[in-house]
């Protein structure tokens, strides 16, 4: 048995592929990656900075000191985790390449109140604005003339296929 | 009814009683009953808080001890000098590391906190006193340091004020960082360079300043950046691979906190000692710096400032080390194409 293609299939398809395309176009208005040099100070019983807003993409360099007792920087997410001694200074390197946000900790007991020593890292998609409206809207409108096409034709073969009189 | 009562009772008994014995009997009775040598608990607490405890140990000479080190509240790190080579590194809260030490000669010996955990961090200290089982009574005698002897002898203040004089206010070291890198070039380059300044020994007891001085009166053409970078070549010229690294370490454990990892002065602890901290990487400050009174400072302390004294701790050859060390934070990484 062949598989034809319906009219409602071809009209969700290409409004599908309309929505590729929009995300497959190089995002020029996107934020390209920069490098951003973020410097956390920890202390007991926080991190200073307690947020860091990056784009997805970009090369994140944190500075890392700590200015009382030993603290460590655990990152959710990326997973990786970076002893600091106060005095020494730590860099970490990472590229930002999960969008979400993500808990950094303190990965040594550093006293009473270290399992409160929390901050976020807060990475964005990094999607422009007007992308994200056109892949929102061409799915929209393709799903619904999908719907609409789709009951059309349903209805029709319950016409034609209907020989039971109805009660 | 009854019988099941006294089970309970007894199961009771056992987790009340019988847990807490066999814990505690395992850590102060069967433990030393099964160890071969003496073991000693250290608790590591910040000073405020008394540091170590017990912050004193007697042993005798030939005696074998195992110390046991517990942080108790934030991470310190433990080593034992002068010249033990034992770097316990950091130990977080709730863990122990053990080492197990004999001595050959009467000695006294410190254990100190490696890692800055309060404002008192530097007084955390403790000390084995290791005595002739002969005599035990007889507190073994501290070398003598012949350098600061010397220093003595010659009059010169060790603890004198940190200002410059003011004759050599003029140089103008402070428009930039002369370079140990570009030195080597300036002296291959044909400088003369007085025999002086290529003694070692002749540079441990004098300053830049008097080095620049006689390198000016040889070369009165040159410019001085030229002559100030040959001198940043001449004084990073004395140091080993290994014995950098070893000052590195120490620097990094013990005087980074104040002064600065980059020997800035700016460390994190800088706030809490009495007296700014002095910047190593300042040109203008190491200019009038002699190599063995800052190698003096280190050992005796800075009488006032919040300056600690490490010759409990290093021996003179680690000194030393951290000495070299301190003018690559001045003048750079020394080049390493030929030594000498």
């Amino acid at each position: 048995m062949t598989r034809h293609v319906t009219r409602p299939r071809l009209i969700a398809a290409s409004f599908g592929l309309l929505a590729l395309v929009i995300f497959a176009v190089p995002p020029g208005s996107a934020t390209p990656p920069v490098e951003r040099r973020v410097e956390i100070d920890a202390t007991q019983f926080e991190f200073a900075p307690g947020r860091i807003v990056v784009n997805r993409g970009d090369h994140v360099t944190i500075h890392l000191t700590a200015s009382d007792v030993v603290h460590g920087f655990y990152l959710d997410g990326y997973g990786f985790e970076q002893r600091v001694e106060p005095g020494v200074a730590q860099e970490l390197a990472f590229v930002a390449d999960r969008a979400g946000k993500f808990r950094y900790r303190c990965a040594v007991p550093c006293g009473p109140l270290h399992p409160f020593m929390i901050g976020e890292l807060v990475v964005n998609a990094n999607t422009p604005y007007w992308r994200a409206i056109g892949v929102v809207f061409s799915a929209a409108a393709g799903m619904l003339i999908f719907l609409w096409q789709a009951g059309k034709t349903e209805s029709l073969e319950e016409n034609t296929h209907e020989t039971q009189p109805r009660f | 009814m009854k019988q099941r009562e006294l089970l309970a009772l007894f199961a009771l008994g056992l987790i009340l009683l019988g847990l807490p014995l066999a814990v505690l009997g395992y850590q102060y009775w069967l433990r030393p009953a099964l160890s071969p040598n003496r073991i000693i608990d250290i608790a590591a607490r910040v000073p405020e808080q008394a540091g170590f405890a017990p912050d004193a140990i007697r042993v005798a000479v030939g005696e074998t001890v195992t110390l046991r080190f517990a942080s108790m509240d934030v991470t310190h790190g433990v080593a034992i000098g002068p010249g033990l080579g034992v770097d316990l590194g950091p130990i977080d809260p709730g863990q122990v590391k053990e080492i197990t030490l004999s001595f050959d000669h009467p000695g006294i010996y410190t254990y100190y906190c490696t890692t800055w955990c309060s404002p008192d961090h530097w007084r955390m200290r403790g000390t084995i006193q290791v005595s002739d089982p002969a005599n035990p009574d007889v507190v073994p005698a501290a070398q003598p340091d012949r350098v600061i002897e010397a220093l003595i002898a010659e009059g010169i203040d060790i603890d004198a004020a940190h200002t410059p004089p003011a004759e050599h206010a003029d140089i103008s070291i402070l428009a930039f960082q002369p370079s140990a890198q570009r030195g080597e070039l300036v002296i291959a380059g044909g400088l003369d360079v007085p025999a002086e300044l290529r003694d070692p020994v002749w540079r441990q007891s004098h300053t830049p300043a008097q080095a620049l001085e006689l390198l000016t009166g040889q070369n009165p053409a040159t410019s001085e950046r030229d002559r100030l970078d040959a001198i940043a070549y001449l004084w990073t010229q004395d140091t080993a691979d290994e014995a950098l690294a070893t000052g590195k370490r120490f620097y990094n454990q013990n005087c980074a906190a104040c002064h600065g990892q980059s020997g800035g002065g700016d460390g994190p602890a800088a706030a809490t000692t009495a007296e700014e901290p002095v910047a190593f990487s300042d040109p203008g400050y190491m200019f009038e710096r002699r190599s063995d009174v800052l190698y003096a400072k280190i050992r005796r302390g800075g009488m006032g400032t919040g300056m600690p004294n490490f010759g409990t701790l290093f021996t003179p050859e680690e000194t030393w080390a951290l000495v070299r060390y301190l003018w690559t934070l001045t003048f750079g990484t020394p080049p390493r194409t030929h030594t000498g």
